[in-house]
């Protein structure tokens, strides 16, 4: 180096491109240097400027590992194939849960089946789950036939659901539907437990000349009641076992549960319920309600019944003063005031409804707000108008992952009606009720169900029997299912994105909480996939959040 | 006898009768108590005075109260849902959170009676906290609690925190058993957006009823405004919270319209409209007693005594503009007479009739408000950046001399609590006290101290005194040293050359009761306020909010540093390269070669001609 700076020589003016380009080419010797410039140099660069640059140099190799001790970030090491090598398997394997498809024959007539029928049915039966949509989050189905006449029964090899022979025959299925759902749920053994759910249709022969009809009942089973030949009775079982207890009814190209929708349910599996009255304007008439007697009764059981897939807070509060935010028209013809669809988005006044997330709801909660509206005098009685210009049998509207409202008109209002002056009146008690009903459905519509069902689609008259817990147990299997299945998705999703984040920003911080969290997550997701698979349904519906992405803090 | 002449069947239908009739009253009467003890309250209340400086005072209350029930926190029908789940989360036993922007002036707007000691509040924020939990769970609730209040109110109550934020007074304070802590922040604005969250909790807010009244741009153009929320829970009562705004205003008059706009013109006549630009126009409908109340105080009780005419709402010297629905006396402590109260039910008054209450004086009138014993002030003394003196005085209002037999060994009793960050390092056993001027021992006059001393960022250092002064002082003075500590950068404030302020001392005179009596008052007649006013109520007051400036650093040193340190890399650098790159005997060639400057271009053109 000290040679080259010894040897470095400013270019010279040159006189012609010529020389200078030979000047540039060849390497600059003394000699080329023309005799009106300076002399070269005759002696060795000396020891003093070798010193110089050699200190330099140390002084940059010294301050490197500073300056790379100083710049240094803390990365946690995360376990990203270990990521998507999980991604990956859910892509191509998606998470199922195996259940059983029992079918049941009560025949009428004498004598013992013939115990290869049963099995050739079985067959039959299996051939049809090629109907299966892809959207559905039933794995493997073992189908089992059981075929009981007069003599005894007949089951196929693979029986999964214990039938209690002969407690009940095809003459039972003409008594009332609760009964027998009942007498039917003994029969098979009246357990609504874990395991393996074992789907159950009865097919009654009973030729009593009304027709072939169908009940869906509230446990798992539904049953065929009328004269049905077999192939029409295998088609039916298909369709039932197909249409509600996989799929709850929704059809193609609705919206509902496993169609994209979401569960209202907080990441640390919270859900508080707040009921709100809201009187629009007290000083027209001022109502209240006993909803911590009426309220708590009717939603108890509900509560109940979905505290595998949310835990569920009731709290209930009283507004005032409290307008809406959207105009309504009076329109004699129909008697009131209407709310034409197009209005309903206006309908909450954040501004005045101070319905306030609830305290007790800690962090990743949810609240869903149900909200009852009283209207003024001014704008009573208040109707929703749906599109096609009919008036809304409810009176209530839903707001996804919000909650819903129900418009009630006060007894005795009427376009004109004179202001009551602040008279303070309760809420009956059947008032209540009715509008607890409408909150049911729509909480039910909240979680991806049917608020109820019409027999679409279905050739044959169907019922369904309605609980009183407000979700029948196929349907809650669904949502457990759906639940499960969403927030497997939802955290691989969310483990993908932190992980792709991480890789895409080489300057980001992670801190070790990350990285542990991170390998929980993990495990907890790979542990709720192998339960899935494993039929071990609703007690893996993955607690596990994905609340570590809020410890995730990054410098730019 | 009657009954014992009657056939024995009519007489024993009648017995039954009675009894039955007596059953049902029995059943009513209980059924009555059940409903009353479980349905949620809310009354709303407003207190009016005229204060001897031109100014009027407003003192606006509201009660909720909710029936202890085990479905407290999730149904309410009045009560505001968020209070209760705070209290049943909290697990509080007591709550008060003041929100205040100006100064209680002692001097001129009272300081002995129950709207200073239990409504005067210090500037800033001030949140005290009593929870039923044990000791070692009280700091971690106690924290969460701040940043729940601070999402609730809007304002930066979390700052409070901290454990260099809040102390735990033992007695000084109030009376507890360790389970209560204290913080203050001086320096928080408050403003409407702290009104807002708060007027929410009330079921009507402004939309009606007394609250109604609330037009913001008078209630913050006054002198002195105090926004206070106080909680009681317990198992036996439930929850009462108590709402209470308290604002001094200048009446808003236009003096054309003054009775006596002639020169010598003392008080303004005001009403309500010229308060707050509003008139009162009904209650809030689900209130349960709604009511407006007008104080006339003792000095003009007095001064109308002297006149010889009656205390009544139409007099020698004032007017009331609306005839009172009921007028009652008050009495202090002493059972003197002290001031009138005039009541308003606002339930006869509605929009098409409107309350608009105001006093209208006859005669120019000078009376002064009843002072606490002493008046305290606290200032700083000593300059410079590194040590000072806080000193505390009480001057005798001369108050003691009308109450108290001046003897010899007659003492007033003093207690001062006062929290002082850790940052001003106080030296306790720098306490020196002073007596008219003369130095004293301090067993003489300090009766039991407590002192928490404070730890540097950890702990700020806590004071609690009991003092026992002479009944014959005029002035005492107590001083105490302190050292100024220096903050790391990051601790200062963005205006850290401001100063910083210490929250107010609390001075309280045990001896001095404030608590109202109304003997006339009929037993059904209950008023939240003037149950307030009733309380057993220990005279206080509090003291100015200390500035103390710190050493700030250079705040822009680090780029002072950087610009120096690039200097002198620059230069080491520079020289280096200097020395690398110059050829000294080159150079001193090339001198020569200028110098030989003609010769060298004629050799130029010969070259080029070669």
């Amino acid at each position: 180096m000290a040679e080259i700076a010894g040897d470095e020589t400013p270019p010279l003016p040159s006189s012609s491109g010529a020389e200078e380009s030979s000047l540039l080419s060849s390497p600059p010797s003394p000699t080329a240097i023309s005799g009106d410039e300076p002399p070269p140099r005759t002696r060795k660069p000396g020891t003093k400027r070798l010193v110089l640059t050699a200190s330099v140099l140390l002084s940059f190799l010294v301050g490197l590992p500073l300056l790379l001790k100083s710049t240094e970030i803390h990365r946690s090491p995360l376990p990203s194939d270990a990521i998507a090598d999980l991604s990956r398997r859910l892509q191509s394997h998606p998470p199922s849960f195996p259940c059983g498809l029992h079918a049941v024959f009560l025949r009428s007539g004498p004598g013992s089946p013939v115990a290869s029928l049963a099995d050739q049915l079985e067959r039959a039966i299996s051939t049809q789950h090629h109907l299966l949509p892809a959207s559905s989050t039933a794995g493997n189905i073992s189908v089992s036939v059981t075929i009981q006449s007069g003599g005894g029964c007949t089951s196929s090899t693979a029986a999964a659901s214990p039938w209690r022979c002969g407690l009940l025959t095809a003459a039972d299925s003409v008594r009332d539907d609760e009964v027998f759902d009942e007498l039917l749920h003994s029969a098979l053994g009246g357990r609504d437990g874990d395991g393996m759910k074992v789907y159950t249709i009865v097919i009654a022969e009973d030729d009593d000349g009304k027709g072939t009809r169908v009940v869906i009942g509230k446990h798992r089973h539904a049953w065929v009641v009328g004269k049905v030949d077999e192939a029409e009775a295998l088609s039916l079982i298909g369709n039932v076992f197909i249409k509600y207890f996989m799929n709850g009814g929704i059809e193609e190209g609705e919206t509902g549960i496993g169609k994209g929708e979401f569960m209202p349910v907080g990441s640390d599996g919270n859900v508080v319920l707040s009921f709100s009255l809201l009187n629009a304007d007290p000083n027209d008439w001022v109502y209240d309600w006993e909803f911590k007697n009426i309220g708590e009764r009717i939603l108890t059981p509900v509560v109940e019944a979905l505290r595998p897939v949310a835990d569920i807070n009731i709290e209930s509060q009283v507004l005032y003063h409290t307008p809406k935010s959207s105009y309504s028209y009076s329109d004699d013809k129909l008697g009131g005031n209407v709310l034409s669809m197009g209005d309903i988005p206006f309908f909450v006044n954040s501004n005045e409804w101070h319905l306030d997330t609830s305290i007790s709801a800690t962090g990743r909660s949810k609240v869903l707000q149900f909200v009852v509206y009283i209207p003024s005098a001014r704008e009573c009685p208040l109707y929703l108008q749906l599109p096609d210009g009919e008036l809304s049998k409810t009176n209530a509207f839903i707001s996804p992952m919000w909650g819903g409202v129900v418009i009630w008109n006060p007894p005795g209002c009427s376009v004109g009606s004179k202001k009551a002056h602040g008279t303070r009146r309760q809420m009956s008690s059947q008032e209540l009720m009715e509008t607890l009903e409408i909150f049911i459905g729509q909480l039910r519509q909240l979680f991806g169900l049917k608020p109820n069902y019409h027999a679409q689609g279905m050739d044959v008259a169907t019922k369904f029997l309605v609980s009183e817990k407000g979700f029948a147990q196929w349907e809650l299997d669904l949502l457990y299912r759906h639940h499960a299945c969403s927030n497997l998705l939802s955290c691989v999703a969310t483990l993908e994105s932190l992980s792709s984040l991480v890789q895409s920003l080489p300057r980001m911080i992670v801190m070790d909480e990350i990285g542990r969290q991170v390998e929980l997550s993990l495990e907890a997701a790979s542990l709720a996939q192998r339960n899935a698979t494993l039929g071990i349904g609703d007690s893996s519906a993955g607690k596990f959040g994905t609340h570590f992405i809020a410890h995730v803090r990054w410098r730019l | 006898a009657r009954a014992l002449m009657m056939p024995p069947s009519t007489a024993r239908r009648l017995c039954f009768l009675s009894l039955l009739l007596l059953l049902l009253l029995l059943a009513a009467a209980a059924s009555a108590t059940a409903d009353a003890a479980a349905a949620e309250e809310f009354t709303e209340e407003l207190l009016l005075r005229p204060l001897p400086d031109r100014k009027a005072l407003a003192h606006f209350h509201f009660r909720s109260s909710a029936p202890p029930a085990s479905a407290a926190g999730r149904h309410h029908h009045l009560f505001p849902k968020a209070i209760s789940q705070l209290v049943q989360k909290f697990h509080i036993s007591e709550l008060e959170l003041s929100f205040t922007q100006g100064r209680w002036n002692y001097e001129q707007w009272g300081g002995y009676d129950p709207m200073s000691t239990n409504n005067a509040k210090p500037p800033g924020v001030e949140l005290w906290a009593i929870f039923d939990l044990p000791l070692a769970e009280i700091d971690a609730t106690w924290k969460n609690l701040t940043h729940t209040l601070s999402g609730l109110f809007c304002a930066s109550i979390n700052f409070l925190e901290s454990s260099t934020a809040f102390s735990a007074p033992r007695w000084g304070f109030k009376l507890n058993e360790g389970n209560l802590r204290y913080g203050a922040l001086p320096r928080e604005a408050v403003c409407t957006e702290n009104l807002t969250p708060w007027l929410k909790l009330l079921p009507c807010r402004d939309k009606a009823g007394i609250a109604s009244l609330l037009y913001r741009p008078s209630v913050y153009k006054g002198y002195y405004h105090s926004q206070k929320l106080k909680l009681k829970s317990s198992q036996s009562l439930g929850i009462i919270l108590d709402q209470t705004l308290t604002v001094v205003l200048q009446p808003n008059t236009v003096s054309g319209k003054q009775l006596h706009s002639t020169g010598g013109q003392l008080q303004p006549s005001w009403s309500m409209e010229h308060l707050f630009s509003k008139k009162l126009s009904g209650k809030c409908l689900v209130s349960k007693s709604s009511r407006v109340f007008v104080e006339i105080e003792k000095g003009i009780v007095d001064n109308v005594d002297k006149a010889g005419s009656d205390v009544s709402s139409n007099n020698d010297l004032f007017v009331l503009s609306t005839a009172p629905d009921r007028s009652l006396k008050e009495l202090d402590n002493l059972e003197v007479q002290s001031s009138s109260l005039y009541e308003y039910d606002v339930n006869n008054y509605n929009s098409d009739k409107p309350l608009n209450v105001g006093i209208t004086w006859k005669l120019p009138l000078i009376w002064s408000c009843t002072r606490a014993p002493y008046h305290a002030s606290r200032f700083l003394m000593g300059s410079g950046n590194e040590r000072g003196s806080i000193a505390m005085s009480f001057l005798s209002t001369g108050l003691d001399k009308q109450l108290v037999d001046s003897s010899n060994d007659c003492s007033i009793k003093a207690v001062v609590f006062q929290v002082v960050p850790w940052y001003v390092k106080v030296y306790y056993h720098s306490l020196e006290v002073f007596i008219d001027g003369n130095s004293k021992a301090i067993s003489e006059v300090v009766d039991k101290i407590h002192v928490t001393p404070s730890e540097d960022k950890l702990l700020p250092g806590t004071m609690e005194m009991l003092l026992k002064f002479p009944c014959s002082m005029q002035l005492a003075t107590l001083t105490l040293d302190f050292d100024k500590g220096f903050l790391h950068i990051d601790e200062y404030p963005p205006d850290a050359n401001q100063g910083f302020d210490i929250p107010s001392a609390l001075v309280s005179f045990p001896e001095f009761n404030s608590s109202r009596s109304y003997p006339e008052a009929d037993p059904l007649f209950v008023s939240p306020l003037l149950e307030n006013f009733k309380e057993d109520g220990v005279v206080k007051s509090y003291t100015e909010v200390l500035l103390v400036p710190l050493t700030t650093p250079d705040f822009s040193m680090p780029y002072n540093v950087i610009t120096f340190t690039c200097t002198v890399l620059a230069l080491y650098f520079g020289s280096l390269l200097n020395a690398l790159r110059r050829r000294i005997g080159e150079e001193e060639r090339g001198l020569k070669k200028l110098l030989l400057g003609n010769c060298n271009l004629h050799c130029f053109s010969l070259n080029l001609k070669c």
